[in-house]
């Protein structure tokens, strides 16, 4: 279990991250998301011991995160890099050997994580002939391999298409079943929404949201309609608590309440005359969510 | 295994295998090769070069019959028999050179006309000549050939150059001196191609680290000490290996050619152990000083760059305090005892520039070389824990200013860091 309690830092005047906490049991995923420049990547250096917070701590399984404990971690950095001259082999052996694996164990392993990852290539093939795509799961295989307990990856689905990215939900999904406590941080919210159990959201180095996804979503309350039935937009308008009426794609009106209960109203009048296609009152997505938060000014 | 070795071991590898390790062992080994083959090449036409066409006039053909000798190298015109014939015939290029040899009772003139062909052997010509008139003069005295040689006898000379040092006089063995100073001059031209090469090479393996962020993954597998002393370590084996390719072959062309009357004319009385003696001595201390300090700060420069491009800018420093360092032992070299060179010789960084010439040059004790040894070595290990505490913060500063900007802001999160592990004990 990973606990991080009331992390600060700051470099000279700027406040990188102030009274972050949170903790991650055996088998959870949490996200982190926040806009470029939040903390999120100072946050992941100070549970890494890159950095040393200026005040509070993190603990992994009750003890202070040490040099003990580098082999049970995985770490995806946000910029990608690998050797470019070095064989994929060489690459994956030798992190994992910094990771205090033996090649014989690691060695006979390689080839089936090629191919869960699909990475197109021969694994003697140096990494520069690669695509970036493919560069990037020979990194994600050597961020997995030695089976890390902790794993923390920034950023993992830039880049990365639909097809790869369901290797990487896999692959992380396999990690969460072995019980590991992972970390990720993410600019695609559809990504948070699927696999994340809980979630943060940092603003200015600032915890602006912590909790379940659900949680979270429901504390914004119902407010989001969409509605098919014989009610013009005009009509929609004229109920209490409608702030406004948006037509999506298919013809389907959106209607934006200021809270959930204005919702009945609008239910009565527009069943009134028996069967409606579609009513369904919505919490806000994680990325209006998002938005809204980021938009929001501190005080 | 260690990190540490796993670290090593990756470096070594990586560079061993790659194409610039072997253009930079081959390079030096083709270019001595390319000049041992020129100057073969140039002793071979000496020997065959064309003889020199020579007329002699003489009234004495004994005269005549001392330049015959192939030794010479002469192609004597016997056709030309007078000064005027032999004027001409120089005009016209038939001649390289005349000589009018005129024996009169037992005195010899000679009056030699030449397109400066002759000019190297003008003294042995001479000498040739007065051996002769000597003879005649002997045989008019009746003289034996004994007598002669013992009158013709050479004075023995028996020369000992000694330095003066804190009033103690030592002998110097004047072909160690040269020996020395020449150890010196190659010695400083290595170091300062091995801190070229090899600045650049552990700062681009930091810088690249860097750049693509491999460093936050590997410093969060092991410690910082490990990974900067693991680099150390692999870029010192990899310049072992080149060392040793160069003992080798060095070692089988010399026992391969040595018979060769090229090499052994080049070589001719250098003693070739002694120079190997001497070059295993202080210059050795002084060589490994140089170049492990020098990459030391390398790997600290490098440290501070933000991606692959900016390593060239950052190694500048280095660059440019070696060179200051070789040309302060060229100063060293001319005026070994100015009171800057002394000086020079105890600031590390430039120690194994200029003390290598000192001691050449007989104007320093053992107690003061050791001093600078010792100093040298003490800087080394103040740099490393330096370069080692900034590394840590250095790797995680992605920053567009200027190397001092860097470095401050480098500094800052040291000093942050220090300060929280402090409240955390």
């Amino acid at each position: 279990m990973l606990e991080v309690k009331n992390l600060n830092k700051t470099f000279g005047e700027l406040t990188a991250v102030e009274a972050v906490s949170f903790s991650i049991k055996p088998g959870e995923i949490m996200g982190l998301i926040g806009q470029n420049g939040a903390g999120k990547t100072t946050t992941f250096r100070l549970i890494l011991d890159l950095l040393t917070p200026d005040q509070g701590e993190v603990l992994w399984k009750d003890q202070f995160l040490s040099k003990q404990m580098f082999n049970t971690i995985g770490y995806l950095p946000e910029e990608r890099g690998l050797y470019p001259k070095v064989s994929i082999e060489d690459q994956i052996l030798y992190f994992a050997q910094l990771r205090g694996r033996k090649k014989a164990d690691i060695r006979p392993q390689i080839d089936e994580w090629l191919k869960r990852f699909d990475v197109k290539g021969k694994k003697t093939d140096k990494v520069k002939t690669l695509s970036k795509g493919n560069q990037q799961k020979v990194q994600l295989i050597c961020t997995l391999i030695h089976e890390p307990e902790l794993i923390i990856l920034d950023e993992p689905f830039s880049g990365l298409d639909p097809v790869n990215a369901d290797l990487l939900e896999a692959g992380i999904k396999a990690a969460q079943k072995r019980g590991a406590c992972i970390i990720f941080s993410s600019h695609n919210m559809n990504n948070v929404e699927e696999l994340c159990d809980s979630l943060i959201m940092l603003k200015d180095g600032k915890q602006v949201l912590n909790g379940s996804v659900h949680a979270i979503r429901q504390k914004f309350g119902r407010t989001k309609l969409f509605l098919e039935s014989d009610l013009t937009t005009d009509e929609l308008l004229a109920f209490p608590g409608v702030q406004f009426v948006k037509k999506n794609r298919e013809g389907i009106d959106v209607v934006h309440l200021s809270e959930e209960s204005k919702g009945q109203a609008i239910f009565d009048a527009a069943t009134a005359q028996g069967y409606i296609p579609t009513f369904s009152q919505q919490p806000p997505t994680l990325e209006e969510i998002f938005k809204k938060m980021a938009g929001e000014s501190n005080e | 295994m260690s990190k540490f070795w796993v670290i090593t071991k990756e470096v070594y590898k990586k560079n061993i295998k790659s194409f610039g390790f072997i253009v930079m062992v081959l390079a030096p080994i083709l270019l001595v090769g390319f000049i041992a083959g020129v100057g073969y090449y140039f002793s071979q036409q000496d020997q065959t070069s064309e003889p020199t066409s020579v007329a002699i006039l003489s009234n004495d053909p004994e005269l005549q019959a001392l330049f015959a000798s192939e030794e010479w190298n002469f192609a004597v015109v016997e056709e030309i028999e007078s000064e005027q014939d032999a004027r001409s015939a120089l005009e016209n290029e038939q001649i390289e050179a005349y000589m009018i040899i005129a024996a009169e009772g037992h005195t010899l003139q000679s009056e030699i006309v030449h397109t400066n062909a002759l000019s190297s052997q003008i003294p042995m010509i001479a000498e040739v000549l007065s051996n002769y008139q000597t003879m005649m003069r002997a045989n008019e005295m009746d003289m034996s050939p004994e007598e002669v040689q013992t009158l013709t006898e050479p004075v023995e000379i028996d020369e000992s150059v000694v330095s003066v040092y804190e009033g103690a006089m030592t002998e110097e063995d004047l072909s160690g001196r040269l020996i020395q100073e020449w150890s010196a001059y190659a010695i400083s031209i290595a170091i300062v191609v091995f801190i070229m090469t090899y600045s650049g090479i552990i700062a681009e393996e930091v810088a690249n680290e860097k750049g693509t962020r491999i460093m936050e993954i590997i410093l969060s597998s092991a410690s910082a000490t490990n990974h900067f002393f693991g680099k150390l370590a692999g870029v010192a084996l990899v310049m072992l290996t080149q060392l040793t390719i160069y003992a080798v072959v060095g070692t089988g062309t010399y026992l391969y050619f040595r018979d060769t009357a090229f090499v052994s004319g080049l070589i001719g009385e250098l003693d070739v152990v002694s120079v190997l003696r001497e070059l295993m001595g202080y210059t050795l201390i002084f060589f490994v000083a140089g170049v492990l300090m020098y990459v030391i700060l390398a790997a600290f420069f490098g440290s501070l760059a933000t991606k692959m491009e900016d390593v060239n800018k950052a190694v500048t420093p280095i660059v440019f305090i070696a060179l200051a360092g070789f040309y302060s032992g060229m100063f060293a070299f001319a005026s070994p005892e100015n009171s800057m060179a002394v000086a020079l010789s105890y600031v590390p960084l430039f120690t194994p520039f200029v003390m290598p010439f000192r001691i050449a040059s007989g104007t320093v004790g053992t107690g003061a070389v050791w001093l600078s040894i010792i100093v040298t070595f003490g800087f080394t290990g103040v740099i490393s824990v330096i370069s080692l505490m900034f590394y840590r913060s250095n790797v995680l500063v992605y920053s567009d200013t200027n190397l001092i900007g860097t470095i401050r802001r480098s500094w800052s999160i040291m000093q942050s860091n220090k300060r929280a592990r402090n409240l955390r004990a």
